[in-house]
């Protein structure tokens, strides 16, 4: 009956208007109806006498078929045209019947309206104060959670935190120290011709020093981790959150924010200084490498120089940051990961937000600092 | 075969293997057209393995399945193309897309293969809809905004978006109240006098064998133990059998309850 007709175009839907009985014939199915339904809206109506849509000849007919069959009806019903369907046998009748009953007046269109530029503005900068002020707002919980622990420690849970520390730092050692060395070969050789002028080659140690000790380190330290790590959180909370695993967590007791965010916040503001150190060791390798092979100068003289040129505050400065950095890291990665709801795409784009948001934070804190340090002479 | 043959589907002696496990040690069946088809079994027994063989997600380690008149075996994606096209699928847990809304997730089939204009790919979209017995306000929600009844009467209505000639529904009232479970099977039933769809109903529910099924499988430890309407099989003297049907309901519900999760 719904079997493909063998006979291919013969089958086609037709649809003929005839005085006041538009005939139907062919296959009404959905692979075929394709060019009929802009034939049927051409169909000039004539409005002197009542219509019948004789459906004798039809051969097949699926829902699709039947729907065109009773919106056209429907249409010219409500043009105040008297309209009736003649000849449907007996199965697409009761078809036609099932649509005709279950399908409300208009299936109109159900599209999600699109909503106009202004409001999208609107909406936007809603949206961009909801997330400043949750971002706020889950600060002042992360602060309070972690006073918490510090005055009762033995209810902090090591294990997360150590295993955290390890995927998060030990595990980031390679990508890091990597980046760093080519980073330190890098500002060298773009120093290297420009000292050279001067005949200054031995101030590539200050150069290396100063750039990659005080700002590019923690930088390039925090950007890798953010990539890493902070979007490895917004995942995973966010995953555990469409499982309902965090419902599933408070309802044997824990408090997810025990469990998932301190861990995580006290780990990475131990291990992120720690990479910060490791980076800084590499970066000036590197930059030594380079000296030597572009500028000519020496091991020796090199570290000789960089004995001179660099301040413990220098080397300090740099470290300092790095927890800061670890904090903003950790609380936009979890904060993020809380954020997701319901669907699996929310999954992938909270994980985008963490990133960029946390990268965008760490350089404007990178930002904040310089401009106090220079304040306070540092 | 013709495919205006009686027999929609045809299993024959088909084997699976995990690994060591064997999940259908012989298993043969047939499925008529016009029908409705259940398998029933207990958790594990390969039901929902058998179904995935069925609809091409899997493929037996021997034995050749028959669907439409094809022979699945060896059948490359260009070839399955036009056999995907004339069967809709339902999943356990809905498998809407969560991404789109519930009138984009039917339309979806209905754009990928059809060539019709988007105001009639929009409104069949919302006939489908209706005819899952979802109100109007459903079709712009997305799936994570609906209850699970509603869920899985979406799933239903992106099945039935191309209007295939089969329908497979996996477990179509697991989870649902005792309310929500009638309208299904009423739904199911009305669908299939209506549509003259063939179904082939993954199911635990005694209910809806009861009401619903014109035939039963019965699968056991990889074997089909017994085929026959539910008088016929509720009857059998098979140990396996009558503890299902005529032991106390607690396995039934134990099972509802733990797939309801």
């Amino acid at each position: 009956m719904r079997a493909p007709d063998p006979l291919g175009r013969e089958g086609a839907p037709r649809v003929a208007l005839d005085g006041g009985v538009a005939r139907f014939s062919g296959c009404w199915t959905i692979g075929r109806v394709g060019g009929v339904e802009r034939e049927l809206a051409r169909l000039e109506w004539p409005r002197d006498r009542p219509l019948i849509l004789d459906a004798s000849r039809v051969t097949a007919l699926d829902t699709a078929g039947a729907w065109l069959l009773e919106s056209t009806r429907r249409a010219l019903a409500r043009s105040r045209h008297e309209v009736s369907v003649a000849g449907l046998r007996p199965d697409h009748e009761a078809l036609v019947a099932m649509i005709r009953a279950r399908v409300a007046d208009r299936a109109e269109s159900v599209r999600a309206r699109s909503k106009g530029a202004l409001a999208r503005v609107g909406e936007l900068a809603a949206r961009s104060i909801r997330q400043l002020l949750g971002i706020l707002g889950f600060v002042g919980e992360s602060a309070f959670a972690a006073t918490a622990v510090l005055r009762h420690p033995r209810r902090l849970r090591w294990r997360p935190v150590l295993h955290n520390i390890e995927s998060a730092g030990f595990r980031a050692l390679p990508i890091t120290g990597l980046l760093s060395f080519l980073m330190g070969v890098v500002i060298a050789y773009q120093g290297a011709t420009q000292l050279e002028r001067y005949g200054a080659n031995i101030f590539v140690a200050d150069l290396v020093g100063l750039a990659m000790l005080r700002e590019l380190s923690p930088l390039l330290t925090a950007i890798i981790v953010a990539g890493r790590s902070g979007s490895a959180y917004a995942a995973q909370i966010g995953t555990m959150k469409v499982t309902e695993e965090i419902d599933a967590l408070r309802t044997v007791g824990i408090a997810p924010f025990d469990l998932l965010v301190l861990p995580k916040l006290i780990a990475l503001t131990i291990a992120l200084p720690l990479l910060v150190v490791y980076a800084d060791a590499l970066a000036v390798m590197g930059g030594m490498m380079m000296a030597k092979t572009s500028l000519g100068v020496g091991y020796a003289d090199f570290l000789d120089r960089f004995e001179h040129a660099i301040d413990l505050p220098d080397y300090l400065v740099g470290i300092g940051k790095a927890p800061v950095f670890a904090a903003i890291i950790a609380v936009v990665g979890c904060y993020q990961g809380f954020q997701v709801s319901g669907d699996a795409e929310s999954v992938g784009r909270q994980t985008t937000v963490s990133v960029v948001q946390s990268i965008f934070l760490v350089i404007v804190a990178d930002a904040a600092f310089s401009v106090a340090f220079s304040y306070l002479g540092i | 075969m013709d495919p205006r043959d009686d027999t929609v589907i045809d299993v024959r002696h088909v084997c699976t293997r995990f690994g060591a496990q064997v999940v259908h040690a012989d298993v043969s069946l047939t499925v008529r057209r016009g029908e409705i088809f259940a398998l029933a079994g207990a958790s594990g027994c390969g039901k929902s393995t058998l179904l995935r063989e069925l609809i091409l997600l899997e493929r037996p380690a021997s034995g050749s399945i028959c669907v439409l008149g094809h022979d699945l075996a060896g059948m490359g994606e260009e070839e399955a193309r036009p056999l995907r096209r004339s069967w809709g699928v339902m999943f356990e847990r809905g498998a809407l897309f969560s991404s789109l809304t519930v009138a984009e997730n039917v339309a979806l089939p209905i754009r990928e293969h059809e060539h019709l204009g988007e105001r009639l790919v929009d409104e069949l979209a919302a006939v489908k809809i209706a005819l899952a017995g979802l109100p109007p306000a459903a079709g712009p929600k997305y799936p994570a905004e609906l209850s699970g009844g509603m869920r899985k009467r979406a799933a239903l209505a992106r099945a039935m978006a191309l209007d295939p000639e089969l329908l497979f529904l996996d477990e179509p009232t697991a989870g649902l109240d005792p309310l929500s479970a009638t309208g299904f099977d009423e739904l199911v039933r009305s669908l299939r006098d209506n549509l003259g769809l063939t179904l082939v109903v993954i199911t635990h529910d005694l209910d809806l064998l009861w009401r619903v099924a014109d035939r039963v499988a019965f699968m056991a430890d990889g074997h089909i133990l017994g085929v026959g309407t539910m008088k016929e099989l509720s009857t059998s003297d098979h140990p396996v059998l009558s503890q299902y049907f005529h032991g106390p309901r607690g396995r039934s519900a134990w099972d509802q309850a733990w797939k309801a999760r």
